[in-house]
């Protein structure tokens, strides 16, 4: 499977790190003084050369040691983390992304970033350190020249450092490494043992005398003790050889460090292993586990599956006399909804995870457009599902732009119109009942109707002089085709306009305005809905077919007296605790041809604020509803947002009580219409 | 009006064949994942009415398509022979499953490219790009639809668009 | 089979290291950081111990230091993941008690050998 494929993992390491780096960077260009966080990235860019190398990544360890190297140095306090220097590696980290995503590189452009790099650490206080060679090979160990043909027999007399044994070392197997190499003749040396009342029983008194005939160089035998080797007295003497110094001093250091064979390497392939994780909390040791997100669907299609099983099961307990079955029954859909609670929560993350991408996105705008911005944010642990905050980025992204090209002025701007120099983007978000509310503010200049106007009108969008709301000018820059910059910006015409802004969040099920009240900037506000799969729903009947109504919305159901429904049809007005709320006939919407219930009942539901209540025939109880999409073709429908299979395989439509409140709030419930 | 030499492998194709009002109309059979018997209907309000409403298929909710609409044919009340097909089409990029009315069902056979011709461009009681051919077989004439171009039309005929047949 | 223990931060790393030495017939176990390689240390009981030594939490060293405080993990052989140029770390890791290393980047196949190596297999 993909997923235990270490370099796939290592994939989605590097990108963590990244992140991390990132982040703690832009924190030390703050505090600048702060030595956990230098030894926080320095630990990052030393993991991310390490693992790099094993897996491949070549180019990337190479060019992160660099940066590794400096930020050793400031660790030790060689050299000043000044905000130079932490830009520089800043500036590394798109190439360092490049590199770990296996996307091709300008090596120039990764030579000049380590030659800026170099000269902001000589500026720091350090003297450039000599650029190291990436990792080197070790030097052929002495003797390995002499791998002549034929056996030889040396002589082998040692002895290890009395505390080996505490160290896990283990005399028996270096003596059978000796004898894998070739015939042996062994003897122990038992002169320094103590006397008993003396021994430790830990320590090694013991040394050895070994004879071996091999035909392997002595660099072999060498290896047997590589790892103790600076702590032991160690003699290889080539018997039968003469003019050999008696005794040949253990070879000064030689390579102890095993030599490394060229890395298996698999190419990096240009395409990135989505992240895989449900948890937010990048690389911390946190006791988390690590899920494809994949898994995490399928999990959710099976929970999907048991809460309409578990309606069914239901259904045929409620019509049953069986008390046993009744209860048992209560108990599954019991716990089925904390199954599908507890589901909610595994997908869901918090938005920080999202905003934190922004900073860094910010500190490149007020670079590009020289305004300085301040980005502050609201609300960073709110939580959504995993795959909407994938989806949101982009969109948040282009409005961020936006702020940042359109919205802001110039400091100078700013500080002619009594405002403070830089300019303030805040990024909000918070849980309003089933939604959570994003929003981008900034503290600029604000929508300019009258552009807006002009440039609907040249692309015929609006009639020349007709007139329509402040709202409704506002709405006009969500048109397809619509950009009110004079020029196409680098940041923020991509291709990428309100539009497809407005699609995908209307894509998500959510909602998105614009308000740019006269002097106070602009702000665009997106709400997307908690859940996307399973939602509580009340359901209720309507002449022959059912309708479910999201429960979030509901506030209260009441009863339609014969009085209130012998007024016209058509918008009525109903008084509750002394607020008039307005209410529709479902039936008329739906054109039912069946007669109405003796006595009906209105749901009140909510959104956004605006009030309706509904008028339906039968309220049939709460439904935990399974979302199903509707086909394109219903899609279209707005009065609809999905569908879901009953316990007896009926169908009900999910009503989606946005577009009826704004429906009766526009105008007067005439029956659905096609559009033709 | 394209003619779908698509449709033809080696000058033939298996179709399933099925009744509208008297019309004998055709389509490939690959594209056909099962035949159901009536199955309860929800309708969908507001919807047009060429898919204006939605069955429960094998736990999925998808719409229902009225050719007859599509064809100006009469629509008759459900009989014993009723039968809703259920295909797989493609619709703006994604695969989509579609249940399709039928007065009834009869079988699959197949049709040869040698005995179709496109559909005339005068005398045509029906939307010339709705139709992909027209076979012969016996006395009767089988209509092969277009169901792409019908799906994209939402399933309008054209306002006025009757010519009288000759 | 004998048992072994791999602590490293990487998960990439430590994946590598279990296919390779499970590959070999060792059952092996993972922690995530110094203190975590305490804790599972003394809850199991292993025939050597793979470390790395740059960690959060409680970095390598540490770790080996502990461990070798207790007389359960007296004699287990602990190895350590170090970088060519680091002399100095391969001095203070013995110091702390460690029996061996391995450089990094390793090859897999090396590691196997350096372990059979040290439980002479």
């Amino acid at each position: 499977m993909s997923s235990a494929d270490p370099v796939e993992i290592f994939r989605v390491e590097a990108q963590e790190l990244l992140e991390q780096i990132e982040q703690g960077l832009l924190d030390l260009s703050h505090t600048p003084g702060d030595k956990e966080l230098v030894a926080a990235v320095f630990r990052a860019l030393h993991t991310l050369k390490g693992s790099g190398a094993m897996f491949g990544f070549d180019a990337l360890a190479g060019f992160t040691h660099h940066c590794e190297t400096a930020f050793d140095r400031v660790r030790k306090g060689e050299v000043v983390a000044t905000p130079d220097l932490v830009a520089a590696v800043l500036n590394a980290m798109d190439h360092m992304r490049a590199l770990a995503e296996g996307r091709p590189c300008d090596a120039h452009v990764g030579d000049a970033l380590l030659v800026e790099l170099e000269r902001v650490v000589a500026a720091a206080g350090g003297a450039p350190t000599a650029m190291p060679a990436a990792v080197a090979s070790a030097a052929p160990a002495p003797g390995d020249a002499d791998q002549g043909a034929g056996l030889k027999t040396w002589r082998v007399v040692f002895t290890l450092a009395q505390d080996v044994l505490i160290n896990g070392t283990r005399p028996l197997p270096m003596l059978d490494e000796l004898r894998d190499l070739g015939e042996c003749r062994i003897r122990a040396i038992t002169d320094a043992i103590p006397p008993l009342e003396a021994l430790t029983p830990t320590h090694c008194h013991l040394g050895w005398e070994v004879e071996v005939t091999t035909d392997q160089p002595r660099s072999a035998i060498e290896d047997v003790f590589m790892f103790v080797i600076d702590d032991m007295t160690l003699d290889i003497t080539e018997i039968g050889r003469e003019a050999d110094p008696a005794v040949e001093a253990p070879p000064a250091a030689p390579a102890a460090s095993v030599p490394p064979q060229p890395t298996t390497a698999a190419t990096p392939e240009p395409e990135i292993a989505s992240a895989a994780n449900g948890d937010a909390k990048a690389g911390r040791a946190d006791a988390s586990v690590r899920v494809p997100a994949q898994r995490l669907d399928e999990l959710m299609d099976r929970v999907g599956e048991l809460v309409i099983a578990q309606s069914r099961l239901k259904q045929i307990a409620g019509a049953s006399q069986d008390m046993n079955l009744r209860s048992v029954a209560e108990e599954i859909e019991h716990l089925a909804s904390e199954l599908r609670d507890s589901m909610m929560s595994v997908r869901m993350v918090p938005v920080a995870q999202l905003f934190s991408r922004f900073r860094r996105l910010i500190h490149d705008l007020s670079r590009d457009t020289g305004k300085e911005i301040d980005l502050i944010t609201e609300g960073e642990t709110t939580e959504l599902d995993k795959t909407v905050i994938e989806r949101l980025a982009d969109p948040l992204i282009h409005l961020i732009r936006n702020s940042a090209d359109h919205g802001l002025e110039s400091p100078e701007e700013r500080l002619a119109a009594g405002k403070p120099a830089a300019g303030r983007i805040i990024l909000a978000a918070r849980q309003a009942g089933a939604e959570v509310v994003i929003t981008v503010k900034d503290d600029g200049r604000g929508v300019n109707r009258d552009r807006v106007r002009a440039k609907a009108e040249e692309n015929g969008l609006l009639a020349p002089g007709a007139v329509i709301s402040d709202a409704e000018l506002l709405q006009m820059i969500f048109q397809p085709g619509f950009s009110t910059a004079a020029k196409v910006t680098n940041l923020s015409g991509r291709g990428v306009g309100m539009d497809v802004v407005k699609r995908t969040i209307e894509g998500l099920r959510g909602s998105l305005e614009l308000s740019s009240p006269a002097g106070e900037g602009s702000q665009v506000a997106l709400r997307i809905p908690l859940t996307l799969a399973i939602i509580d729903g009340l359901l209720v009947r309507v002449g022959p077919e059912r309708y479910v109504i999201p429960l979030s919305a509901v506030e209260e159901c009441l009863e339609l007296t014969p009085e209130q429904d012998a007024r016209s049809t058509g918008r009525s007005v109903l008084t509750i605790r002394d607020q008039l709320v307005p209410f529709m006939r479902l039936r008329s919407m739906f054109n039912t041809k069946a007669p109405p219930d003796a006595y009906q009942k209105i749901v009140v539901v909510s959104t956004g604020g605006e009030r309706v209540g509904l008028v339906v025939d039968q309220i049939l109880g709460d439904h935990q509803t399974v979302i199903k999409p509707l086909s394109v073709f219903h899609s279209e429908v707005g009065a609809f947002s999905g569908a879901t299979i009953l316990g007896d395989g009926g169908v009900a439509l999910i009503l989606d009580v946005g577009h009826l409140t704004s429906e009766a709030a526009l105008s007067d419930p005439s029956p659905l219409r096609a559009a033709s | 009006m394209t003619q779908h030499t698509t449709l033809f492998d080696n000058g033939a194709v298996d179709v399933l064949t099925f009744d509208l009002d008297g019309e004998v109309f055709a389509i490939e059979a690959t594209l056909v994942q099962e035949v159901v018997d009536k199955a309860p209907e929800t309708s969908v309000p507001g919807a047009p009415a060429f898919v204006d409403a939605v069955i429960n298929f094998r736990g999925r909710i998808i719409p229902l398509a009225d050719l007859r609409l599509a064809f100006s044919l009469d629509a008759h009340d459900a009989s014993l022979d009723s039968r809703i097909i259920v295909i797989a089409q493609e619709i703006e990029g994604e695969t989509t499953l579609i249940g399709l009315r039928a007065d009834k069902v009869y079988e699959v056979t197949t049709l040869n490219e040698a005995a179709t011709e496109a559909p005339p461009r005068i005398g045509l009681r029906w939307r010339q790009d709705f139709v992909q051919c027209l076979a012969k077989r016996d006395d009767d004439i089988i209509v092969v639809p277009d169901l792409a171009a019908i799906f994209a039309a939402r399933g309008q005929p054209r306002a006025g668009a009757t010519v009288i047949p000759l | 089979m004998p048992s072994i223990l791999t602590v490293d931060d990487s998960a990439s790393i430590r994946q590598t290291i279990k296919i390779a030495l499970s590959s070999e017939g060792y059952s092996v176990a993972e922690a995530v950081d110094g203190a975590d390689g305490v804790k599972k240390a003394d809850a199991g009981a292993y025939d050597l111990i793979v470390t790395d030594l740059n960690m959060p939490i409680m970095d390598g060293l540490t770790m080996i230091r502990e461990l070798r405080k207790k007389p359960a993990h007296a004699g287990t052989p602990i190895l350590f993941l170090t970088t060519e140029s680091d002399a100095d770390m391969k001095a203070q890791a013995k110091a702390a008690g460690a029996t061996g290393w391995l450089t990094k980047p390793f090859d897999p196949d090396q590691l196997v050998k350096v372990v059979n190596k040290v439980l002479a297999r």
